[in-house]
């Protein structure tokens, strides 16, 4: 292990900027793994990679305090992850070993470690935002100072169960916050041919949210807002974050659909991409050299290949 | 022992559970201040939910609350409503046991009146406990009697995967004796004969359990075996097969028509009673294949008179 990720010798690494980093890189490097092992028969399950999104996920889940509780979305690997699931807790899942958790029974996608504050999303889409809703509720009954989390696609606006949870959420002041993974794009279709507006904002206002843009591709922005989406769901008012990313992957291992006319997004999503941005930033503010970061890239593919080599072993 | 009649059974049943239990929620529309006043007075409006009319996100509540460990009812205005919320009772409450490797439980109920002969229009008449027959962990209650409304009711919040409550609107007056144990999911027999046996849940037990007392009225009496089933999913196979070899003559009567629900599965399950057991082939007696007009439902379906054709016509034979 380098100095980078060794905690005891790293004096920075419990300030939030390298944790934000560090999640986000094992987002990153732990997705590409698995559709890589998936791509060389290694298991089966389809991933829906986050690339280029990980800054939400991992911004949101650091901003939590413990009993919260989180619903992932088939595309928030990450917020497994930002919630402390170990990698070989999840790779227990995708290879059914004696010891997982679930039994493998969900798609690795929707695994969940309830008593650890991720449940399970598994329903279909936008089911999960009135689950997410429903754990609020018990919160709000148990006078329990938590809340809870959903995060969900932009296309989750066509589903009918957003619209009656933003409904009901608004009307009972539950402490729930709505993470909208803004891509822009429903699978191969682009926003402007399913809807109006870019942001969801203007969908969640009238229901009685509190909303906020979120520079989706900002681990800090994402982090502080959710701070703020946690102090206020707590005073009894819901919480829409809009946080627009750009999906810089494909929509599912297992699609290869064709986007045309993406360059130029693509283009400006590597520039904007959240880990490098926070990389710079960190560099920029003397908390890392160029050096560290590229060992601890280094570090964390060997760390996931170490991760899978073990949860086979067990096998 | 006390008596009562159907509705107050379910009543009770809602309301010793709420006092019993301090995190059982109640979800439903015009709770409060009209249908369940009482219990918004004594138990507050944190735990009676006057909800907007949105039956998934009320269904998918509840899964969420139970996620928390809570327990919910959530009241849905009539049975046919089920078509709106059968995403959130199938994919997220039925599956949450399951998938979750019983890391989660969820005992929530899902009231669904049925509300036949009221004038309510194909769109307001549908059983529809058979669109749900096929969905494993999901457990569906169709009592018959008071006694079965309090008991299913009060089993189905200690189980950990949710129940489909078929309340049957049309028998909500009528008057029995409530046991004073849960008989745990059993199936009774609430009628006693050698002759024939009658297997029917709900509405249609009661008919069974009237054609039975006519029977007798007219001069057989002890005829009729009449097995109420309670829960129809899962059933209780060993009384109904019991109750079966007893008379070696079977009758199932079901509202629903005869494709799928209880009727074609118990006619499945009495293929397991050795060759010879029964002296005829079960007969089933079920609800015609349409819908059922709003000017008269009552040809369409079961009913007294129907049952008793039908049990004098095997007494005969």
């Amino acid at each position: 292990m380098s100095d980078a990720m060794d905690l005891t010798n790293n004096q920075n690494a419990h300030r939030i900027e390298w944790r934000l980093y560090r999640e986000m890189l094992t987002t990153r490097v732990f997705e590409e793994a698995l559709v890589r092992w998936e791509h060389e028969g290694k298991h089966s399950a389809q991933t829906f990679p986050s690339k280029g999104q990980e800054a939400i996920a991992i911004g949101v889940c650091l901003a939590l305090e413990n009993g919260d509780d989180v619903l992932p979305s088939f595309r928030t690997r990450g917020a497994m992850i930002g919630m402390g699931i170990g990698l070989e807790e999840q790779l227990r899942e995708f290879l059914h070993t004696p010891s997982a958790a679930g039994d493998s029974r969900d798609a690795p996608h929707h695994a969940s470690w309830p008593e650890r504050g991720v449940m399970p999303g598994s329903t279909m889409i936008g089911g999960h935002l009135a689950m997410a809703a429903g754990v609020a509720l018990a919160n709000q009954c148990d006078r329990a100072n938590n809340v809870s989390v959903a995060f969900f696609g932009d296309g989750t606006l066509g589903s009918g169960d957003l619209h009656e949870t933003m409904h009901i959420a608004g009307a009972w002041n539950l402490p729930l916050i709505l993470v909208c993974e803004n891509n822009g794009w429903e699978m191969a279709t682009p926003w402007p041919k399913v809807r109006k507006q870019r942001s969801l904002i203007p969908y969640a206002t009238p229901f009685g949210l509190a909303t906020r843009q979120v520079d989706g591709n900002d681990a800090l922005d994402v982090y502080h807002a959710a701070r703020w989406a946690r102090a206020t769901a707590l005073t009894g008012q819901p919480v829409f974050l809009d946080c627009l990313t750009f999906r810089v992957g494909l929509y599912s291992s297992h699609f290869g659909e064709v986007r045309s006319g993406i360059e130029n997004d693509l283009a400006e999503a590597a520039k904007r991409d959240p880990i490098k941005r926070l990389g710079e930033w960190l560099i920029d503010n003397g908390l890392a050299t160029a050096a560290a970061l590229e060992q601890l890239q280094r570090d964390e593919e060997q760390r996931v290949e170490a991760a899978f080599n073990f949860v086979r072993g067990e096998g | 022992m006390s008596t009562m009649n159907y509705r107050d059974a379910v009543g009770n049943a809602l309301q010793d559970s709420m006092r019993e239990d301090a995190r059982l929620l109640v979800i439903g529309q015009n709770l409060a201040a009209h249908a369940l006043k009482p219990l918004a007075d004594a138990y507050g409006l944190d735990r009676v939910r006057d909800s907007a009319i949105s039956e998934s996100a009320m269904v998918g509540m509840a899964v969420g609350a139970a996620m928390k460990g809570m327990k919910a009812v959530v009241m849905i205005a009539y049975a046919d409503i089920a078509s709106v919320c059968h995403m959130a009772i199938v994919q997220s409450a039925a599956k949450l046991h399951y998938l979750t490797n019983g890391r989660l439980r969820c005992p929530i109920i899902i009231r669904l009146p049925i509300a036949r002969f009221r004038g309510h229009g194909p769109e307001g008449n549908e059983v529809g406990a058979s669109w749900f027959y096929n969905v494993p962990d999901l457990n569906i209650a169709m009592p018959g009697s008071a006694s079965e409304a309090y008991w299913t009711f009060r089993d189905a919040l200690s189980r950990p995967t949710p129940t489909l409550f078929f309340e049957d609107r049309s028998i909500h007056l009528r008057s029995g004796a409530v046991a004073q144990t849960n008989p745990g999911g059993k199936a009774q027999v609430t009628r006693s004969g050698d002759k024939l046996t009658i297997i029917a849940a709900g509405r249609a037990a009661a008919l069974a359990e009237d054609a039975a007392d006519e029977l007798a009225a007219q001069g057989q009496s002890d005829a009729i075996e009449v097995v109420s089933l309670g829960f129809i999913k899962p059933l209780d196979g060993d009384t109904v097969l019991k109750a079966a070899s007893k008379t070696g003559r079977v009758l199932i009567v079901q509202d629903e028509p005869e494709w799928a629900g209880y009727a074609p599965y118990v006619r499945c399950l009495l293929d397991r009673l050795p060759a010879g057991k029964l002296a005829l082939a079960p007969r089933l007696l079920v609800g015609a294949d349409q819908y059922l007009p709003y000017w008269d439902e009552r040809p369409f379906v079961p009913s007294l008179e129907s049952v008793v054709a039908a049990a004098k016509d095997l007494l005969k034979q």
